[in-house]
């Protein structure tokens, strides 16, 4: 049934990337950078001519594509897309040449290595995101961790890094497992995995909340969620930057990215039966992390549990169950995977000067620093959700969708935004304005051009999805609610 | 008018084995004597007997794959020739190959020069072979003793260090024993039916399970528990699994590889016969032992092998490991059970041979001492880093990590389980499978993560090896791309054991 190679073309190119560059020598670095920056660009633009000619009335998978995998066995290769899934793959072909321009001065050793991480990494990125099938998707989602294993250990900042790695490794592969027998369970039953047919499977109330469980394990360690969370600031700290915009931007993603594709559709009675659960856990967390925040001196672990506090957000707006609460929760998670990012570019690039991520050595930027403060501002500004930037859109929905649902619900997850707001122009305030103490006044210059590249597409990303967010929200409409009226939500 | 019988059909199916056994001896013969003229000046013949026997074993899988003779119980009721064991056969010789290849550049370096190394090596093949075509329990008992006295010989072959000698004799006295529980239950079967054939078993306890009146008297079921206890102990599986360690780090590496691919293959598919076809229909009194075994044998191998610091031991726990998952598959007794441990055991063989040609390759260049410790294998990222990123892959399909080969073993293992509502066999088997991950990458930790400042140069590796490492890792890599190929195979050969 493969009319088209659209899908296919879009896998492949970054493999091509990969390939070419296990050709070149190591130590032609400049031409190995060049290459994958090339390679990247070209997937990001390929995915954005797939935005252009999308059919946005429609909500049925668009370039699907059907590759025999296993006929004996009714498990086959379904590659589609639909308008959620669209804006995943946009958002992850986008950050992967960010992240390349990102280590193009700082990562020095075994650089055609760590270029052919990323891009196979990439690779399974989008393969997550267009797979129609569940095992397939388990499969992806899981050999994510063999690039980023790898990307946190070798390239990491200090030897905490060691550490690090193996929590994310074996927390995710540990609550994965479940899913795994989960999918078998589904397969036995449905005598199939392809992800459309197992969605008109009826499964009897006990075994969808069993299923559910599973799935939730899985997803609920990816989100993440509290009290699993903790691989999440050790991971995102101990990365190299690309890896924590990596990480925050995409693999965070993931976990949503299976509730609303798989545990939804699938078990809606079980999505029902647990939601109260869900939301205890998600304010929890909110809460938790977010208090939490205001005690850090990491910088990275400030963003990285303020990504803690947004993912609660976002799992609030999905379990909604209304078309405002999911539609809120894909935009908040598009644009907690650019505002985050652009946090921790901004975070590396004061790593990159003065090798310390510790706040209290950071003191006055502004004076030395204008444009990078300029930059930053806008990004803690947007963290915390100002009208006119993409956050605000999100949470507003999220918001609104929620209060329909549950209302005391809502207003406790007003509490977020109170909390953002305090966490992140209390680090501004701190780094950026005051006295300027500086003892390396050497490593203190502006952001040089490529910085500047690296930091402007986020800010023109975060205003048009915030001014005129139609854009985006016209393409996830039609899903959206077909996804809610298909499960009966 | 017997007699003549027996030229036209029974010696025509064992042709293979004729052969083999024929080409031993005229190897040995054509290696006594020239290794001890005085004309030729005592030449040393390891290579030219190593790549004879290469050779021979690939005319032996000629001979098997055209065998004209099929589907028959020969030698009144001894031997059985069919398609299960013709697969085996040859999934055999293609390891042992494998096997023999690794072992050119080893003996070589360890000085190990008498001939009779491949020969024991085939001697045991004969052995293998016997054992898979066994359908009776003489013939059973016999192919086993001859499989394992071989493997007691060669498992010493290093005479001069007490290492490989005490290894010899651990594994001589331990098999010895396990060979008398499989003689007591034996004569224990054969004294409460008289009948020693697998045809007349099936005979007997058909139907056992349908119509409730099931012959199995309390001694019969002690047999077939000492049978079972004998087998899983040849096969080091958990709890009887105490010689396997110590025997594995004794014997010397190329003999190692062979102990931890081939007779494994061989009792699996004796174990799968006699258990799951044969005895069928008593599966209430054997699937216990295999169910708990299986157990055993995973979470002994997955929580040991965190304690170990030598590479031998930490190969042997995660063998053991990889026994017990084929075990939950023989544990379910379906067809699909069974389909799902033939898969798992071939990608275990790859991975295998995979990780015991990178291991024979680590021979330092300064000192010359094979690698011994897990921690020697530091800073392999930065001296040798093709050899490490094959370690990588290998370990992590060992892991049961997707995209890799390992994974989809796996998936298949925990999909029969499920189907045969072994509900906790399967979470326990994933739960495992996640300390397991631990200690694979634990060792990847070592390769690349840390920061000594002690580099090991480790010599070129040969020609053989390098071979069946990129093979092995190309499987590894890309076996998941088109699964289908190996899958049906499984399938096709899992479905003519049972019907």
């Amino acid at each position: 049934m493969t009319t088209t190679y659209f899908l296919f073309l879009l896998i492949i190119l970054p493999i091509c990337g990969a390939f070419v560059l296990t050709l070149i020598p190591n130590y032609k670095k400049d031409l190995l950078r060049n290459i994958a920056l090339f390679f990247s660009l070209v997937t990001f633009s390929y995915s954005v001519f797939l935005w252009i000619i999308f059919d946005k009335t429609t909500a049925q998978f668009q370039f699907i594509e059907l590759y025999n995998w296993l006929p004996l066995f009714n498990i086959n290769i379904y590659l589609g897309v639909d308008g959620i899934s669209l804006f995943f793959i946009i958002l992850t072909t986008f950050l992967i040449p960010i992240c390349i321009l990102a280590s193009w001065d700082v990562i020095v050793k075994n650089v055609k290595e760590y270029l052919i991480a990323f891009l196979l990494l990439e690779t399974m990125m989008i393969l997550v995101f267009t797979v129609l099938d569940i095992l397939l998707f388990y499969v992806f989602f899981e050999s994510v961790l063999l690039p980023m294993f790898i990307l946190i250990g070798v390239w990491g900042s200090r030897q905490r890094k060691i550490h690090a790695t193996f929590q994310f490794f074996l927390y995710t592969l540990f609550g994965s497992v479940f899913m795994l027998l989960a999918i078998l369970i589904i397969y036995f039953n449905a005598g199939t995995t392809d992800l459309q047919t197992v969605v008109c499977t009826e499964f009897s109330p006990y075994t969808q909340l069993i299923l559910w469980l599973a799935f939730f394990s899985s997803f609920a360690v990816k989100i993440p969620m509290v009290p699993v969370h903790i691989w999440l600031p050790e991971a995102h700290v101990e990365a190299p930057t690309a890896g924590s915009v990596i990480l925050a931007g995409i693999l965070l993603k993931l976990g949503g990215y299976g509730f609303l594709r798989l545990s939804m559709p699938i078990f809606p009675y079980g999505t029902a039966y647990f939601t109260p659960i869900i939301f205890t856990i998600a304010i929890i967390g909110i809460a938790y992390t977010s208090l939490t925040t205001l005690r850090q001196v990491d910088f990275k672990k400030i963003i990285a549990y303020t990504s803690v506090a947004h993912m609660g957000f976002v799992v609030i707006g999905m379990f909604a169950c209304t078309v405002q609460g999911l539609e809120g929760s894909v935009i908040l998670m598009l644009s907690h995977g650019i505002v985050s990012s652009a946090l921790f570019l901004c975070v590396g690039i004061l790593y990159d000067r003065h090798h310390t991520r510790i706040l209290k050595y950071y003191c006055g930027l502004a004076q030395g620093m204008p444009i990078y403060a300029t930059g930053f501002l806008f990004f803690s500004l947007a963290n915390l959700g100002l009208p006119g930037t993409s956050s605000f859109i999100g949470e507003f929905l999220v918001l609104t969708g929620t209060f329909y649902h549950n209302t005391f619900v809502a207003v406790l997850a007003t509490t977020a935004i109170i909390f953002a707001a305090a966490y992140s122009l209390w680090v501004y305030n701190r780094v950026s304005f005051g006295k300027n103490f500086f003892i390396n006044i050497k490593a203190l210059f502006d952001v040089n051009r490529r910085e500047v590249y690296v930091m402007a597409p986020f800010v023109f990303l975060t205003l048009l999805m915030g001014i005129y967010p139609e854009i985006f929200i016209d393409t996830i409409h039609i899903s959206v609610q077909t996804l809610i009226l298909n499960a009966q939500l | 008018m017997d007699f003549l019988l027996y030229f036209q059909n029974h010696f025509k199916g064992i042709f293979p084995e004729l052969f083999l056994s024929l080409a031993i001896f005229g190897m040995l013969v054509f290696g006594v004597i020239y290794t001890t003229s005085e004309k030729y000046n005592k030449l040393i013949l390891i290579r030219t007997i190593n790549w004879l026997a290469i050779q021979t074993l690939i005319i032996t899988i000629v001979l098997i794959w055209n065998n004209p003779i099929n589907d028959i119980i020969i030698f009144n009721d001894l031997l059985i020739i069919d398609d299960f064991s013709n697969v085996i056969k040859i999934i055999v010789s293609i390891s042992s190959i494998c096997c023999i290849l690794l072992s050119f550049e080893y003996l070589k370096d360890e000085k190990l020069y008498a001939f009779e190394y491949a020969l024991i090596l085939l001697l045991a093949i004969l052995g293998i072979f016997l054992i898979i075509s066994s359908y009776s329990l003489i013939s059973m008992y016999l192919a086993i003793e001859l499989q394992s006295l071989s493997l007691y010989v060669i498992a010493a072959y290093k005479r001069n260090t007490k290492f490989s000698t005490e290894a010899g004799l651990k594994y001589f006295i331990l098999g010895a024993l396990a060979s008398g529980f499989l003689l007591i239950g034996c004569s224990l079967m054969y004294g409460f039916t008289g009948l020693t054939s697998f045809t007349d078993f099936a005979k007997l306890f058909g139907g056992s399970l349908l119509y409730n009146d099931f012959y199995a008297s309390n001694g019969i079921i002690i047999g077939i528990v000492f049978i079972t206890i004998a087998l899983l102990f040849k096969l080091a599986a958990a709890p009887f699994h105490m010689w396997a360690p110590d025997v594995y780090e004794g014997a010397p590496t190329s003999v190692t590889a062979f102990f931890a691919i081939v007779p494994k293959i061989a009792i699996l598919g004796l174990l799968i016969r006699f258990l799951s076809t044969t005895l069928y229909d008593l599966i209430d009194y054997w699937q216990e032992i295999i169910f708990l075994s299986a157990i055993i044998s995973i979470v002994v191998a997955a929580f040991a092998a965190l304690e170990q610091k030598k590479l031998k031991r930490f190969l042997a726990y995660s063998a053991i490991g990889h026994t017990g998952y084929i075990l939950i598959g023989v544990a379910t007794g379906t067809p699909d059970g069974i389909q799902a441990s033939l898969l798992y055991m071939i990608i275990y063989i790859i991975t295998s041979i995979g990780v015991f040609s990178i291991v024979l390759s680590l021979r330092n260049k300064v000192t010359k001492t094979k690698i011994k410790y897990l921690s020697e294998l530091h800073n392999l990222g930065n001296t040798n880093p093709v050899l490490a990123i094959s370690l990588t892959i290998v370990l992590f399909s060992m892991a049961g990590i997707p995209p890799l080969a390992g994974f989809i073993g796996k998936l298949y293992i925990f999909l029969a389980a499920i189907e045969s509502s072994m509900y906790l066999l399967a979470i326990i088997g994933v739960m495992t499978s996640v300390i397991g991950a631990v200690y694979y990458i634990r060792l990847i930790k070592i390769m690349y993560f840390e920061k000594l400042r002690v580099f090991n140069f480790y010599q070129e590796v040969d020609r053989e090896k390098s071979i069946l490492i990129a093979l092995s890792i190309f499987f590894l890599v890309f076996f998941f791309l088109d699964p289908s190929a190996l899958l049906i195979f499984a399938h096709k050969h899992a479905l003519n054991l049972c019907l």
